[in-house]
């Protein structure tokens, strides 16, 4: 059982260490000159060669990659360029492990950044997460009831509806009809608990949260709906039902339960997919977070925030599938073998 | 500088264009008049200002958006020299002395320039500021790795040799900068390697040599830290880049050290600064200014009215509006590298039908079709005959193919068209094609986003026209004509730098010559009107439409104008709230 | 998160269960029962019409715009008013144009939104290409060949559903370009943005399609056809592709129908971040992404675009659905 553990454990950490590489070997092969794009307009080619060895681009993609790695476990100093930290120390930041980097842009390490950006995105996934967890249960569970009729259609093809329609189309038609022609809804902001009360940081998150909802709620309608359909028709639901148990009864003491270890499954990865940032939820309301970050550090060409933020978010996929993975072998041991 | 920031234009917006410069310069206003109603102008309030983008820096060494540079230099970083709130361009782009008793000592004919610092000049924590600051702060212009972007002009004028700025420097290269750049008591005196006629716009303009204060200086990390000299501070001490700040007065201003009629009325007690860099920030803003309901109405905006807002702009809402020329140009270049015969570039010239170009921009309130690449606002300005004298913009496609065939080329003539692509582009280029699709071009069109410029910028480059867009860094022709045209400083073997047609021409650059070494600014004038003229002989490049600015503001909003200085965006000198 | 997500594309691949099960009646084909039962399902035979009609309309706007019948590149000012927004009502709607004009240039809404169906649809087609071609490849190997290679395409597998794809397509849309054009040597502009977008939608969406196989295979490797092969001494990879790819039409063309909407949602979230085909080539998504801009002054004209995206993810799926009731009654669990 731990050696299975560990194992998932250490590929998932060889799966991340690939991530970042990649992602480095991408943008190093960009045809955008980092450098001379930090250094501006009016910059001859000696001062872009100033700039790119304070940034650090001058190095090998391998090397450039190292200090990335050896920032996460050892911490870094800025800027890169040792000669220039030794002439300077008063302008040298450092930055401690687990550190992902330093934005130039920004003037702030990835971490920083990330930290401040974080609570947004998870702010927005966990909203979402109850918005579709809840309406795509209850529904599921009423559609799979009314089997066959109006309303199971209904609820079915609604939601099929509302997934139809691009998230971008649906943020804008809210913002542009619902909060300003229509004024039914405060025009959202994203607030802190601290800064204005769970209330207020609630209601704001009300309407991307639905927003970002409707992507996800069609399929756990569907899946609820077949989970639950496929267990009622289980032999020992039949018994259930046979020996004179009520209906309702049965579907949420049986019926529910074998649903429940899939669906919880797959929200935990969409959720872990989603704390890495809604890039289009969180674009259109201008949303503070993991994805707004990572569009306007794309921008800007900021390469630390996009890398920081593509292997943090990488990060919370595999986290999350380890952990399903190893749960799941622990409720199957069949699965160890595998 | 021109659209040639293209982070940001990279976002996409219409309502971007425009914002997206950073220059120098003024636009004049249409109506001429201010919107606000001047005769409630009172001291105290809370100014609210809606910002829909991020600035780059707060850092005056760093800072390059045409908005900021104005901006702020009303309310937080006095200059040597400034720029008077005007609305007329003559006052308004003649430095007038800040934190220097006078507009500068010219010596050797241009090369030397020496400013002597006001008494009772502060920093907001209370010390002098001193020549050794504003020696600080231009040496650290220098300092390619630490204080990345910015405008560096001044690294090619200064008399240096290897200067890599005050953080790296050895002693010796400490010593040989401050030779060039030195102090004696308040007085500072720039020495450089060849005359700079147009210094002291540049200083007024720019603030590459804005003082800095060494002790507060901490490298990279003082981007967004502001240590203010102005009438305002940020009560936090920190901008926050994403969000703004609170501006608070700074106590340790003292008006009797400026000349608040002239440059800074700073009437508001408070000003909260907000920022949402949200796409559809900007056009929310303004949905806002026009429904006008509580802290809206003492709000101004930088976010332009979009087209489809405007039927909204009517009754009282119109009192609140006000559309000017703006300090930006767009134009095309034509690669004279691939299209040498004069002729065909005349040709398209001549079938370019300008007026449906600024409708498909979102009409007259969006642009004015441009008769020259100088921006009115630019000292000098005036039409070029070889755009000036056409068929009122509408474009004679007959005309066109007459020359065509003239010049003798095959017809279809293949043209291959390149320029920055976002929703509005892309529709105002597919109208410049029709029309010299008639005239017997045949066009491809090429969108390109982020790198654009980088590809135009390619000597080998296989398209024939792109577009481009530019404002004047101040209001100087030497910072439109030269850096765009004069291939000496932009060609090398690996790119043409800013000069995008690859273009050559001895008798333009003998003109530039000529100006540069002027030692005033009315000879420098007259050599690069006749620059220009030959940029228009010759075709080097065909003026598309000057950018117009549309502002909406609160009704209970005072003064509101827009002057050369504030670069056509609201002039926050002058604007205060009513009770 | 909308864009090429293939955690979406799998969530409507989940099965609707056992509901549709329906009595096995020995005597007819397996390929006539299928049909049968397809055609009992009116949803089905409903999404079927809307889908060959899609195609009718895709393949017609070529053949229009070529006999001059429909044109989506002629610019009218003289339609619009001072501002560039449509005279007349209702975003412009009159007897020459039926939905209206687009607001900046004057050009016929109906002939853009025609013609932009063609693009995308295209689009989203050579995408599911490619990424059908890669995942059947990845998983016939992985499940037949097993063991390390089965392992390693595990792997790849994990690694491309780590990677932020929308992120990713976003940020390296410079990189993927220049790639596509230097290396690939595709011209510049709108040819080398939709092998780009085309790439990396197939790129990243072939993992589910790969793990469905996988699947299917491993299931298959038991039975007496393939073993019987083995035992006249046929080569193993030969066994897999002549006679394993054979059984497994009917998965793919499920899930082609299911993957082929979600590509035409992803071109529209990739045309809004600003990746992808530009004006004035149209797509239903630069359409959308355009359009955003008149959202209350011309909402016609901004709800046309996402409701034809709309009706296109709704009819795929909803056909996805009945195809894989009618070809695999028992579902997948």
């Amino acid at each position: 059982m731990w050696a299975y553990a560990a194992r998932r454990v250490i590929i998932g950490l060889l799966l991340l260490l690939t991530l970042s590489f990649v992602t480095f070997v991408l943008f190093f092969a960009a045809p955008v000159d980092q450098a001379k794009y930090a250094c501006g307009k009016i910059c001859n080619e000696d001062q872009i060669a100033v700039t790119e060895k304070a940034l650090g681009y001058d190095k090998p993609v391998h090397e450039q990659w190292g200090g990335f790695i050896k920032g996460i476990a050892v911490g870094r100093d800025f800027p890169v360029d040792p000669e220039l930290r030794a002439a300077a120390p008063d302008i040298v930041t450092h930055c401690a492990a687990p550190c992902f980097g330093y934005s130039h842009n920004n003037a702030k390490t990835v971490n920083e950044l990330v930290a401040a950006a974080a609570p947004t995105s998870m702010s927005l996934a966990m909203v979402a997460v109850v918005m579709w967890l809840a309406g795509g249960v209850t529904l599921g569970i009423l559609a799979a009831v009314t089997k066959g009729t109006i309303l199971d259609r209904g609820i079915v093809g609604l939601t099929l509806i509302a997934y139809a329609f691009p998230t971008f189309f649906i943020g804008v038609f809210f913002l542009k009809y619902v909060v300003i022609k229509w004024e039914v809804l405060p025009y959202p902001k994203y607030v802190t608990i601290e800064d204005a009360g769970v209330m207020a940081w609630f209601t704001n998150l009300l309407l991307p949260g639905f927003t970002l909802a409707l992507v996800f709620l069609a399929s756990y309608v569907r899946m609820t709906r077949a989970f639950v359909l496929e267990s009622m028709g289980e032999d020992y639901i039949r018994t259930a039902t046979a020996k004179g148990l009520a209906a309702r009864k049965v579907l949420f003491k049986h019926g529910l339960r074998a649903a429940l270890t899939p669906l919880v499954t797959m929200t935990g990865l969409d959720f872990a997919t989603l704390l890495g940032g809604a890039i289009i939820t969180e674009s259109v309301f201008a949303y503070p977070g993991l994805g707004l970050l990572t569009v306007q550090s794309s921008n800007a060409w900021d390469l630390p925030t996009i890398i920081g933020v593509v292997v943090l978010a990488g990060g919370f996929v595999v986290v999350a599938n380890i952990v399903v993975d190893i749960a799941y072998a622990f409720i199957d041991p069949r699965v160890r073998l595998g | 500088m021109g659209m040639k920031l293209k982070r940001v234009a990279a976002a996409g917006a219409a309502t971007v264009l425009g914002l997206t410069l950073a220059a120098c310069g003024g636009g004049s206003s249409d109506d001429g008049g201010g919107s606000g109603n001047n005769a409630d102008a009172v001291k105290g309030g809370t100014l609210r200002y809606l910002q829909h983008f991020p600035f780059e820096s707060s850092d005056p060494q760093r800072i390059y958006y045409g908005v900021q540079l104005g901006n702020w230099r009303r309310v937080l970083y006095r200059g040597l020299l400034a720029f008077p709130m005007s609305e007329d361009p003559e006052v308004a782009t003649t430095p007038v002395p800040d934190l220097a008793t006078d507009t500068g000592t010219a010596s050797e004919g241009g090369k030397v320039w020496s400013f002597t610092l006001k008494d009772g000049v502060k920093w907001e924590d209370g010390s002098d500021i001193t020549c050794e600051d504003v020696q600080y702060g231009t040496s650290r212009v220098f300092a390619n790795d630490v204080i990345i972007g910015g405008p560096n002009y001044t690294l090619s004028y200064v008399d240096v040799e290897d200067y890599p700025g005050p953080y790296k420097a050895t002693p010796e290269q400490q010593a040989a900068f401050e030779d060039a750049v030195s102090c004696d008591g308040k007085t500072i005196t720039f020495r450089f390697n060849k005359p700079w006629a147009d210094f002291p716009q540049a200083v007024a303009g720019m603030m590459m040599t804005d003082p800095y204060k060494k002790s507060f200086d901490e490298g990279d990390r003082s981007k967004w830290k502001v240590l203010s000299n102005g009438p305002y501070k940020i009560e936090s001490g920190t901008w926050d880049k994403n969000k703004g700040a609170t501006l608070v007065r700074n106590p340790e201003y003292d008006p009797a050290t400026d000349d608040p009629e002239t440059l800074r009325l700073a009437l508001p007690d408070t000003i909260e600064w907000t920022i949402d860099p949200s796409d559809t920030a900007g056009e929310l803003f303004n949905d806002r200014l026009i429904q006008d309901t509580g802290d809206d109405q003492y709000a101004i905006t930088t976010a332009r009215v979009a087209p489809p807002q405007m039927p909204k702009i009517v009754g009282p809402v119109e009192d609140r509006y006000q559309n000017v020329l703006s300090p930006y140009n767009s134009y095309l270049v034509p690669n004279a590298k691939r299209i040498t015969d004069v002729k065909v570039r005349e040709a398209l010239a001549v079938a370019l039908n300008l007026n449906d170009y600024v409708k498909a921009l979102g009409g007259e309130a969006m642009g004015e079709p441009g008769e020259t690449i100088v921006n009115p606002s630019v000292s000098g300005a005036q039409d070029n005959p070889a755009f000036a004298n056409d068929n009122d913009n509408d474009g004679d496609p007959e005309a066109a193919k007459a020359l065509l065939q003239e010049a003798g080329v095959k017809l279809p003539y293949p043209i291959k068209l390149g320029y920055q692509k976002s929703p509005t582009t892309d529709k105002a280029m597919a109208i410049i094609k029709e029309g010299w699709d008639a005239a017997g071009f045949k066009v491809e069109l090429e969108g390109l986003s982020d790198t654009y410029y980088d590809v135009i910028a390619q000597p080998d480059k296989d398209m024939d026209v792109m577009w481009a867009g530019w404002g004047a860094d101040w209001p100087s022709m030497m910072t439109v004509l030269p850096p765009l045209f004069d291939s000496r400083p932009n060609i090398s073997s690996t790119t043409c730098g800013n000069d995008y047609g690859c273009y050559q021409s001895e008798e333009f650059e003998a003109l530039v010559d000529e100006a540069a070494n002027s030692d005033n600014t009315e000879d420098q004038i007259v050599a690069l009107q006749e620059a220009d003229k030959v940029l228009g002989e010759t075709y080097a490049y065909i003026p598309l439409e000057i950018t117009k600015f549309n502002w909406l503001h609160g009704s209970k909003v005072t003064g509101f104008t827009t002057t050369p200085a504030s670069n056509s965006y609201p002039e926050i000198g002058l604007i205060g709230v009513a009770d | 998160m909308t864009a090429p997500s293939s955690e979406l594309d799998s969530h409507l691949a989940v099965d609707r269960g056992p509901d549709t099960l329906l009595t096995e009646v020995v005597s007819k084909s397996p390929m006539r029962l299928a049909v049968a039962r397809f055609r009992k399902d009116k949803l089905s035979m409903v999404s079927l019409v809307v889908v060959v009609l899609f195609f009718l309309l895709a393949i017609s706007a070529p053949i229009l715009v070529a006999a001059d019948l429909i044109d989506p590149l002629k610019n009218d000012t003289d339609l619009l008013d001072e501002y560039g927004l449509p005279l007349g009502s209702f975003g412009g709607i009159s007897g020459d144009h039926w939905l209206g004009v687009e607001p900046g240039g004057g050009r016929d809404a109906l002939a853009r939104l025609w013609y932009g169906t063609t693009f995308s649809l295209s689009i989203a087609i050579a995408a599911t290409i490619i990424a059908m071609f890669i995942g059947v490849v990845a998983g016939i190997v992985s499940g037949a060949a097993g063991g390390w290679v089965d392992a390693i395409i595990g792997r790849a597998i994990d690694l491309t559903l780590a990677f932020p794809q929308t992120l990713m397509l976003l940020a390296l849309s410079a990189v993927g370009l220049a790639f596509v054009e230097e290396i690939l040597g595709v011209p510049r502009g709108n040819p080398a943005a939709a092998v780009y977008v085309v790439g990396v939608l197939g790129l990243f969406g072939w993992t589910a399609v790969a793990r469905i196989v996988r699947g299917q295979v491993l299931s298959l490797r038991e039975r007496e056809f393939v073993q019987a092969s083995q035992m006249i001494g046929a080569s193993r990879f030969r066994i897999y592709f002549r006679e394993i790819l054979p059984n497994l039409w009917a998965p793919i063309l499920v899930t082609f129908t299911l993957m082929m909407p979600a590509f035409v949602s992803a071109e529209a979230a990739l045309s809004f971040l600003g990746v992808g085909i530009s004006a004035p080539t149209p797509t239903l998504g630069n359409i959308l992404t355009d359009a955003l801009r008149y959202a209350d002054s011309a909402f016609l004209y901004f709800f046309f675009p996402a409701l034809l995206i709309a009706i296109i993810v709704v009819s795929f799926n909803l056909l996805g659905d009945g195809l894989r009731d009618a070809l695999d009654p028992k579902g997948h669990r």
